[in-house]
């Protein structure tokens, strides 16, 4: 009886669905909100660090904005190093790595997903198993190759090893079975149509939002990897720019008033990509796990 | 006017019969009539071209190379097993395959729950900003590996450091030296993998929460269960393909770990962080020793491929999941 009265007198509360509990959602957005902080804050501070003086970066306590702030440590990346230069190899090989892998991963993710040929499950199971072979196995074997063949430029050991990713063709054949019908196919063969003519004219156009996934996940891929450019790359005037800030970062002293400076406008190009194409990404990501 | 000229006939073209129908005798060549099965292999031709020169060549080479020994100059020298027996007695390898294990171990047993966990809490109903969080914790993948061991550097920093600084003023203590004491900087290298890959690991399990259909949890409150019997009783199994994908990814890769240990505290002190893919990188490209490096590589792909079948039978990936 007095719980009956006790609720009739708390209106709010009778009306609002009983699962909703006001603490615990308090407290599931205070735990969210903590872990917004935690991924967030390391960056912001990269990004006021980069304001501070060579003397202030070092500070104790250490100081979240930067006062007085200094455009010193842009001035003097720019000014002093080929930073431009470094970016500009970046993007170039990234862009090369994506418009390549984009167009071989699709195409072959289309004769995966829609067509029936002799040694497809085998050609399947080897192009899949190749996910698992460690980088750490072929890793000295293709350095020696590629050295050996003098092809150790950026635009070509940096790119053309990379432009078909297992991963990639995976990915697209999931995407390719999901959403182009085999009607659509069929209609446009008896209209004359090439196969080469179905992959351009009825695939890709219904492939976008895939493309769009796979092209930022290999550009993010190439723009952002070390180890291979570390080991393959040894002329410092072909350098990417991880190679660049590493280069600043290791030789002299960890020049810590550039290198965050760096960081800052490195970190630019990657958020741009992401935040434009994030919603391709993250579903494009899933989708292969989610169903199989 | 002459817009419509010219517009006329590109739309009839669309539409209608395509000018050049495949039909007359003479017009369907060879390729014609073969292409439809034809077709498939010459559009997956490319990767398997790449795939020879660049994966499968290179993985016959490193075979012969860890028999070898070979400082990358003149012919290598035929050593046999050697390289092998060397490795399995070599006190730095093991350290790092000890190491590397740890990194694995925390990946599976913590970041792994921390992502399902953080998941859970952003499928809630009717959860504001979901696209925010979920955006923000992703990411730390997106960008370079470079600047971020580059901040966590000055974070982790001993005498300046936010890290130290924020203990300090909360509990009074400080000064850890985390990236210069051998234990505490295995403590650094795990906390930055934490934070860059938990993230990553959230959407998997969020896209396969959202798939767990919502009656399953309604029947399943209407028989009393609690949130927490639900969780077990009901997200984990509909989970089970999604968990299963995110283990055997984060197993093959965090065995092959380099990135963080390698910047953040170069494998040091001493060897305490150092990854068997950084043991491979020292030897094969400071050392110049290539066969002793190409024959941790094959230790590292047998390692890798017999975990990965172990953990595909034990979680049943390829198994129907119903």
């Amino acid at each position: 009886m007095t719980s009956v009265t006790a609720t009739s007198r708390a209106p709010h509360g009778a009306r609002r669905p009983a699962r909703r509990k006001p603490a615990g959602r308090a407290l599931l957005y205070a735990f969210l909100i903590a872990l917004l902080l935690v991924f967030a804050l390391p960056l912001l501070w990269a990004l006021s660090a980069s304001f501070k003086s060579r003397g202030d970066i070092f500070s104790y306590p250490p100081q979240p904005l930067p006062v007085p702030a200094t455009l010193e440590n842009y001035r003097g990346l720019l000014g002093g190093h080929p930073f431009w230069g470094w970016l500009l190899i970046s993007t170039v090989v990234a862009l090369m790595s994506t418009a390549a892998s984009v167009a071989l991963c699709s195409l072959a993710g289309f004769a995966f997903a829609k067509y029936r040929f002799r040694g497809q499950n085998v050609l399947f199971t080897i192009m899949f198993s190749s996910m698992a072979v460690p980088f750490a196995v072929i890793v000295v074997p293709l350095f020696v190759m590629v050295a050996k063949a003098h092809l150790t430029t950026p635009y070509f050991a940096l790119v053309v090893p990379w432009v078909a990713p297992a991963f990639g063709i995976f990915m697209m054949r999931q995407f390719v079975e999901q959403s182009v019908p085999d009607a659509l196919l069929d209609a446009a063969r008896v209209d004359g149509c090439t196969e080469f003519g179905l992959f351009r004219r009825v695939v890709l156009p219904l492939l976008r939002p895939a493309l769009g996934a796979l092209a930022v996940w290999s550009f993010l891929t190439s723009y952002n990897s070390l180890i291979w450019p570390l080991i393959v790359v040894s002329d410092p005037g072909q350098y990417t720019l991880p190679l660049g800030l590493q280069a600043l970062f290791g030789a002299t002293g960890r020049q810590y008033d550039l290198v965050l400076a760096g960081s800052v406008l490195a970190v630019i190009p990657s958020l741009l990509v992401f935040f434009l194409l994030r919603r391709q990404l993250l579903e494009g990501l899933t989708a292969g796990a989610v169903k199989s | 006017m002459t817009d419509s000229v010219t517009t006329r006939p590109r739309h009839a073209a669309r539409t209608g019969p395509a000018p050049r129908r495949p039909g007359t005798p003479a017009e369907r060549s060879w390729w014609n009539r073969h292409q439809r099965t034809l077709a498939p292999y010459v559009f997956i031709s490319p990767f398997y071209l790449l795939y020879g020169l660049f994966l499968l060549v290179p993985v016959f080479v490193g075979l012969y190379l860890s028999c070898t020994q070979w400082a990358g100059l003149g012919a290598p020298r035929w050593v046999g097993l050697r390289n092998y027996r060397d490795l399995l007695t070599d006190h730095s390898f093991w350290t790092s395959v000890q190491n590397t294990t740890l990194y694995v171990v925390f990946t599976l047993c913590v970041v792994v729950p921390a992502a399902l966990l953080i998941a859970q809490a952003l499928n809630a109903r009717g959860l504001r900003g979901r696209d925010l969080f979920r955006l923000t914790y992703f990411m730390p993948v997106v960008i370079s590996p470079i600047v971020i061991t580059l901040v966590f550097g000055l974070i982790f920093d001993r005498q300046f450091g936010l890290f130290n600084a924020t203990l300090h003023a909360l509990f009074g203590f400080g000064g850890v030296d985390w990236l210069g004491e051998p234990a505490w900087a295995r403590v650094s290298v795990v906390i930055l993998v934490l934070w860059r890959w938990t993230g990553y690991l959230t959407i998997f399990f969020l896209a396969g929460l959202q798939n767990v259909p919502r009656e399953l949890y309604e029947a399943a409150a209407l028989d009393g269960a609690g949130p927490v019997r639900r969780f077990w009783d009901v997200t984990l199994p509909a989970l089970r393909p999604v968990t299963a994908f995110v283990a055997v990814t984060v197993l093959v890769n965090t065995a092959q770990i380099f990135d963080e240990p390698f910047l953040l505290t170069q494998g040091g002190p001493g060897e305490s962080t150092l990854s068997v893919t950084m043991f491979i990188f020292r030897a094969g490209f400071q050392r110049q020793q290539l066969g002793y490096a190409a024959a941790a590589g094959v230790l590292l792909f047998v390692a890798v491929f017999v975990l990965g079948q172990l953990a595909m039978r034990v979680l049943g990936v390829g198994r129907s999941s119903r």
